[in-house]
């Protein structure tokens, strides 16, 4: 046992690097963080779990606060064992908003669930390639994408479904989202790219998998509008912004996507650019999850840096001023607008209400504040799905009451859930600004 | 006399539990009894370090040799009561490079296992560690939940046939015909467990031998025998943190000093401490910069102390004995070594033997010299089994981990629990009911509260040290009610009630030590959520009659029947 006679010489240098260089807290191996400090902030009040919408209908689900603060401050340098119900977290992240003393509950279980899906995860099951599968779509929509009408039918095909519940956990209630016949990157390159240029107003679009793969009008409709105010955009080499990989505990599939995309925007910005999303939960990773989980060189300027596309223009135009003589076409169109939990975290769960209140040809109605329960890809596994709609139901009959059957919201899935549970045509808030202020 | 020998061991700190469970093991009829719960004294307000020796393999080696001695006993036979963190010796800069090879050489000769880390590779085992460490010797130090230890030496003891009297002040020592026979002793509720509101009861104690195991409190016990045991207790303030800083002790190299050691300990770490002689040892000033000299002083070493969430202070009193005559000037530089004074010999009294001095890690040690002792009095000839067989929760080591899946626990409480129980776990959980958490901070189940109120009565304190409830971060304010009304049916609610009352009280006793920032933000919710769910602070009166914090004192009932059984049939 006593190593007594081994080497005592303190005086000789260990290594070559110099010890007042920087080093990270990393008290868990691999990287992970060590967020028990981050119980210092809770005072137990519960009403994270009291705003959680997973809990509200699932008695067994222990709720945020023993996922964060509770379960970090009891483990111990050696514990490795994260209790598995992480897993039914739909990371809507409504506890970081509900916290009065900003415990950092999301970023708690975003490492939590990383944890779990390396330890305790068999990377042999059905689930761990489902969710890998499911975090990873950019993969499978770059694949789709290049067969779009092939791959439309075969989703959409009633047996196909049900074999893929059936041998891979993914709904068979859901049809899936159609694939463009263009995406919008190839829409981009053919025009030419940018046709304003600006060296005070430049903007680098991050437009994310959804817009570029299925919904190229968004994507389009940002472009437009934002030349119309005489920005010159980029659309840079990108990759996923994580948040799917962050619910799936895909830590490390999202630090590689996130490496790209920093270090591509944070040159970018080094030229004056600024970042714009048209989906609030790639605007909340890039501003949130980024700094709270990676380390890069350049993350925090990104994140500094990075704004949902609206915001930015009610920051720096009159939109209000520009909207006040515009109108829509139609006969005044009503739109049932649902405002993504992600968006709330941001702080901008009203500006589509505010923005189009006094424009002429739409009238919006907030359809209140509760979560549509899909939370990106939670809604499509086959387990979740029964969850994913009770949560969704109190939207729904919102939704059901509202003047409108048209609904709107700057997410992609919450836009999924709002068409599944009530069949309404759903709009993008960039689409109707288009319509109001570009000339077709 | 009848045929087996009869010790009456006074004082249930660690002393008195290992001299009790290592006497009843060699077959002697053993009653033990303490003033208050179990660890009532200075055992229950030690930082909790298991020492390797290396505090004092410079200035003390003889305590070195036999605390690394024990250590390595006490990771065998309590090793659910143990945590093998590791320990360092780290240098600053300022700290003096002769005394850390002093160190070095004294853990050497005290055989005490070493390894120097370079400032890096210490960072790299604790990150907080100050960015301008110097380098750090890394020991066998471990953390040691004090209570559990206490109370499976307890446990093991009422196995062996002892009887355990808690809340049994010893009032007189009973002198016959120049000779220690036994002591008064005043059960606070009668004999047995504790049962608030049950008549106090007194009673003569007879014994062959009587063991004064009291600690800082041996000379008031020698005062009753007209002995002089001249104790010099010392006062040492220990901080609270919220969590785990880090998970290794971290001990700072220099000769002496205040506010130099942290300990991590169950969910929390524990910062100490200060030395500073006193006249009383439960009459002394708690000052705010004894705390204030351990967040400033400590943060040399952890940084990131300064930011910190305290959740509570205490302080305990060494038990420090010099021989006549000494006279050492410091009470730091008093000898940690115990003493066995047999006053036969001492003052021309039989029948009684005090023990002073001494440290916790040792306590095993102590245990076995003195019933050596009291054997050899008593003409007993019986060997010490306490270095070989393991205590209650640490017999099997092979703890469980499929059977824990049995308990439909959550991970993190499953662990704790397992940790707290050991190899009890099984028997413990294994309930027929639902079985809650009722402490979220630590993880402690119905069961567990359940398991604890039945060995110790409606004292919530005795829970609390068998279970960690109410030792989180919420300091018992969204559980100590939870705790008190698993008491009934089997207790009364007034009952209940006046348990509830002490155990807040002896929360909010160290917690206001605490209270900036975060920790204040805590005390003030649950201050409101007593008062405005359970009328805690007496500010309203009920329709159904007064009810103010006299009346509660007057051992006014609340009149249960007058609430509504709330609205039928609504959500």
């Amino acid at each position: 046992m006593s190593d007594a006679d081994s080497p005592h010489d303190p005086g000789v240098p260990d290594d070559e690097i110099p010890d007042d260089e920087f080093e990270p807290v990393d008290v868990f191996p691999e990287s992970e963080l060590d967020l028990r400090s981050g119980a210092d902030d809770c005072y137990k009040c519960s009403t994270c779990d009291t705003n959680c919408p997973v809990a509200e209908v699932d008695d067994e689900f222990p709720g945020p606060k023993f996922q964060g603060p509770e379960q970090w401050r009891l483990k111990r340098k050696d514990d490795r064992e994260i209790d598995p119900s992480i897993m039914d977290c739909s990371n809507c992240m409504r506890c970081d908003n509900a916290c009065p003393s900003d415990v950092p509950l999301s970023q708690m279980h975003n490492e939590a669930r990383a944890e779990y899906v390396d330890e305790q995860m068999s990377k042999l099951s059905v689930e761990y390639w489902r969710n890998r599968v499911l975090a990873n779509y950019r993969k499978g929509a770059w694949l789709g994408s290049k067969f779009p009408r092939l791959t439309n039918a075969l989703a959409n095909n009633g047996p196909l479904r049900k074999l893929g519940e059936k041998l891979f956990g993914l709904t068979a209630e859901r049809e899936f989202p159609a694939f463009a016949t263009q995406t919008f990157r190839e829409w981009w390159a053919e025009r030419g790219g940018a046709q304003v240029q600006s060296e005070e107003k430049r903007v680098a679009y991050f437009h994310g998998c959804y817009a570029n793969y299925n919904t190229p009008e968004v994507a389009k409709a940002m472009v437009r509008t934002f030349e119309q105010f005489g920005y010159e955009i980029v659309v840079p080499e990108q990759g996923c912004s994580g948040t799917p990989m962050f619910a799936n505990g895909m830590l490390d599939d999202a630090r590689r996507d996130a490496a790209t995309n920093i270090s591509s925007f944070s040159e970018l910005i080094d030229e004056g650019y600024d970042v714009i999303c048209s989906c609030t939960s790639c605007s909340m990773a890039l501003r949130q999850e980024y700094p709270e989980l990676f380390t890069f060189e350049g993350t925090a300027d990104v994140a500094a840096h990075t704004y949902e596309a609206l915001e930015y223009l009610r920051i720096h135009e009159d939109l209000r001023g520009a909207l006040a003589g515009a109108e829509v076409d139609g006969d005044g169109e009503d739109l049932a607008y649902h405002a993504p939990c992600h968006a709330r975290n941001q702080g901008l769960a009203r500006q589509a209400v505010e923005l189009f209140r006094d424009l002429d040809g739409v009238a919006v109605e907030d359809v209140g504040d509760s979560c549509s329960g899909i939370s990106g890809t939670y809604g499509w596994k086959a387990e979740k799905y029964e969850k994913s709609m009770a949560i969704g139901e109190e939207m729904f009959e919102e939704m059901d009451e509202a003047e409108g059957r048209t609904g709107m919201t700057e997410c992609p899935t919450c836009a999924m859930q709002m068409e599944h549970g009530t069949g309404y045509d759903i709009r993008h808030p960039l689409e109707i600004l288009e319509a109001a202020l570009v000339e077709s | 006399m009848g045929a087996t020998p009869s010790v009456l061991v006074i004082g249930g700190g660690s002393t008195g539990c290992g001299i009790a469970r290592d006497l009843s093991m060699r077959g002697l009829s053993v009653t033990l009894v303490e003033q208050g719960n179990l660890t009532h004294g200075t055992t229950g307000r030690m930082h909790g370090l298991l020492h390797s020796g290396g505090r004092y393999a410079v200035a003390d080696q003889a305590s070195a040799e036999e605390c690394i001695q024990e250590t390595r006993v006490l990771e065998d036979i309590a090793s659910h009561c143990v945590e093998e963190t590791g320990g360092l010796f780290v240098k600053r800069p300022e700290d003096s490079e002769e005394y850390f090879e002093q160190k070095l050489r004294g853990c050497e000769e005290c055989g005490i296992p070493t390894e120097v880390l370079s400032g890096r590779e210490a960072r790299k085992r604790e990150p907080y560690l100050a960015a301008d460490v110097d380098k750090a010797i890394a020991v066998p130090d471990g953390a040691v939940d004090p209570f559990r230890l206490c109370v499976a030496n307890a446990a093991s003891a009422q196995n062996h046939g002892a009887r355990i009297e808690t809340h049994a002040e010893v009032t007189d020592l009973l002198v016959e015909a120049g000779e220690v026979v036994g002591a008064e002793v005043t059960h606070e509720s009668g004999p047995g467990t504790r049962t608030h509101g049950k008549a106090g009861t007194t009673e003569r104690i007879e014994a062959d031998h009587v063991i004064n195991a009291t600690g800082a409190w041996a000379g008031r016990i020698g005062d009753m025998a007209g002995l002089d045991v001249n104790v010099r207790p010392s006062k040492g303030v220990m901080t609270v943190m919220n969590v785990r800083q880090v998970d290794t002790v971290i001990n700072r190299c220099i000769p002496k000093g205040n506010a130099d050691i942290v300990v991590p300990h169950e969910t929390t770490c524990i910062l100490g401490t200060t030395d500073e002689e006193v006249e009383d040892p439960e009459d002394y000033p708690e000052e705010e910069w004894e705390v204030d000299l351990m967040i400033d002083e400590l943060s040399k070493l952890l940084p990131v102390l300064q930011e910190a969430r305290t959740i509570r202070s205490y302080w305990g009193v060494r038990p420090l004995y010099e021989p006549p005559g000494e006279g050492t000037a410091d009470s730091e530089d008093i000898t940690r070594d115990f003493f066995l004074l047999d006053h036969a010999d001492r003052d021309g009294l039989p029948g009684l033997t005090t023990i002073v001095g001494g440290k916790f890690t040792t306590y095993r040690m102590m245990a076995e010299d003195i019933s050596d002792h009291v054997c050899d009095r008593l003409g007993v000839s019986a060997s010490c089994r306490t270095a070989e067989v393991p205590l209650p929760g640490s017999r099997d080591e092979r703890v469980l981990d499929d059977a824990m899946d049995e308990f439909g626990l959550t991970s993190p409480v499953a662990r704790r629990s397992k940790q707290r129980l050991g190899d009890r776990a099984s028997e413990v959980l294994d309930t027929d009911g639902p079985n809650p958490v009722i402490c979220s901070c630590e993880g402690v189940t119905r069961a567990e509260v359940q398991d604890a109120i039945d060995q110790s009565g409606t004292d919530l304190n005795a829970v609390r040290i068998r279970t960690r409830a109410s030792m989180g971060n919420c300091q018992g304010g969204f559980c100590t009610h939870a705790m008190a009304q698993e008491l009934h049916p089997e207790y009364e609610p007034g009952q209940a009630e006046a348990a509830l009352d002490e155990l807040y009280q002896e929360r909010w006793k160290g917690q206001r030590h605490g209270l900036w920032g975060e920790q204040l933000s805590q005390a003030m919710l649950s201050y409101a959520l007593h008062a405005t769910t359970m009328n805690r602070d007496h500010a309203t009166r009920s329709a159904a009659g007064s009810r103010t914090a006299s009346d509660a004192d007057a051992g006014e009932t609340v009149d249960f029947e007058a609430f509504d059984g709330g609205a039928p049939g609504g959500d």
